[in-house]
């Protein structure tokens, strides 16, 4: 503020005010001609002060331009930085495309060995208890105990073959580590991006806010919202969908 | 008991799908968006839509409009399973006519619920 008004204040040089003082006299003497010399004297001071300001601004904001447009960085961001985040972040959807229909197969597949360990069993229990409510003939049990073998044999292998596919899906999580690091890459690309736009902003002297009041309607899919996102607009469970709903009578 | 199952992400149609055959519907189809969906709904013989909303060509909502200006479809069931979390979306949402609404990441209990109530309603 005391800086502002210094420069405001900058015309007031030694030659200025010796003029003003010997306006005063010439005001006291009533010397008119000397009077209108001395005001336009000192016009033409506190005009030539005034364009030298101008000037000074004027080579400023030439300065930052410039500046802002020799930023080889820019250039770097705009030519390789975003294209190369963008292969990233097509390479994140694949890689976690991937994973995904890796461990369902995964699960899948352990599903129906166990489904098949759950039936076999059931079957398996259901005759074991009829032989011990002495309802199976000699026949009947001798055919029993090889399925209750078989079934046993089978049920070393088939699980292991569960286990290797947990093993599997495990390993599917892998993703994460080159997605994560790789997402990181690109927060550290948008942040500088973001730092450079808004020095453009600040040369350019408009202003960020009130920009981005525009209010979505409803209609359009805005995508998953984040944790932080204002909790009174935005349902973050079921439970609050379903009160929605049911405020609508659902 | 045909359903269609409509989302971008194949992941997502695989896992409601595999819910769907938990509950005992095996009968399923699949389509990537509402352009894709919405002749194969028109083709006939589906009886229930699980849609999702955002996706690209024709979304969710669209479809759901269209499946209800549609005088043979008006009546289906619609479960709409996004990641739209809006309260003004869901009241858009019902507005058009959806029968359940399921916001992702969601649970297989909660999908179960939604789509017994559905059928509990249409019953009833």
């Amino acid at each position: 503020m005391s800086e502002k008004s210094a420069e405001e204040s900058s015309y007031l040089t030694d030659e200025y005010i010796s003029r003003l003082k010997t306006l005063s006299e010439a005001l006291e003497s009533g010397d008119e001609t000397r009077i209108h010399g001395l005001v336009g004297e000192l016009t033409t001071l506190r005009e030539s002060s005034l364009y030298q300001e101008l000037g000074k601004i004027t080579r400023e904001i030439h300065d930052s331009i410039n500046a802002f447009g020799n930023d080889e960085r820019i250039a770097e961001l705009a030519q390789e930085a975003i294209p190369d985040a963008k292969e990233r972040l097509s390479f994140i959807v694949t890689k976690t495309e991937e994973a995904a229909h890796k461990t369902m197969e995964g699960a899948e597949a352990a599903m129906i060995l166990m489904d098949g360990f759950s039936d076999k069993a059931k079957v398996l229990l259901e005759r074991w208890t009829s032989f011990r409510n002495r309802q199976l003939s000699k026949e009947e049990f001798i055919v029993l105990n090889d399925d209750i073998n078989g079934f046993l044999d089978s049920f070393g292998s088939d699980s292991q073959a569960v286990n290797s596919q947990m093993t599997d899906i495990m390993l599917a999580q892998d993703y994460q580590d080159i997605t994560g690091q790789m997402i990181k890459q690109v927060v550290t690309m948008v942040q500088e991006v973001e730092d450079k736009l808004v020095r453009l902003v600040t040369i350019s002297g408009a202003w960020c806010s009130d920009t981005n009041t525009e209010k979505s309607s409803g209609e359009i899919a805005e995508g998953p919202q984040l944790p932080t996102a204002d909790q009174s607009q935005v349902a973050t469970s079921q439970g609050d969908v379903d009160d929605i709903l049911a405020s609508l009578g659902f | 008991m045909k359903i269609l199952i409509v989302d971008d992400f194949s992941t997502m149609r695989r896992i409601v799908k595999n819910l769907l055959r938990d509950l005992g519907f095996n009968n399923t189809s699949e389509a990537d968006d509402g352009q894709t969906a919405l002749p194969m709904l028109k083709s006939g013989g589906f009886d229930f839509l699980v849609t999702d909303w955002n996706m690209p060509g024709m979304d969710g909502l669209t479809l759901l409009r269209e499946v209800r200006a549609d005088e043979n479809l008006s009546k289906m069931p619609v479960l709409m399973v996004t990641a739209e979390a809006k309260r003004e979306q869901i009241v858009v949402a019902a507005e058009a006519g959806v029968n359940g609404y399921v916001v992702k990441p969601f649970t297989a209990i909660t999908l179960k619920e939604k789509i017994n109530k559905i059928f509990e309603r249409l019953e009833g």
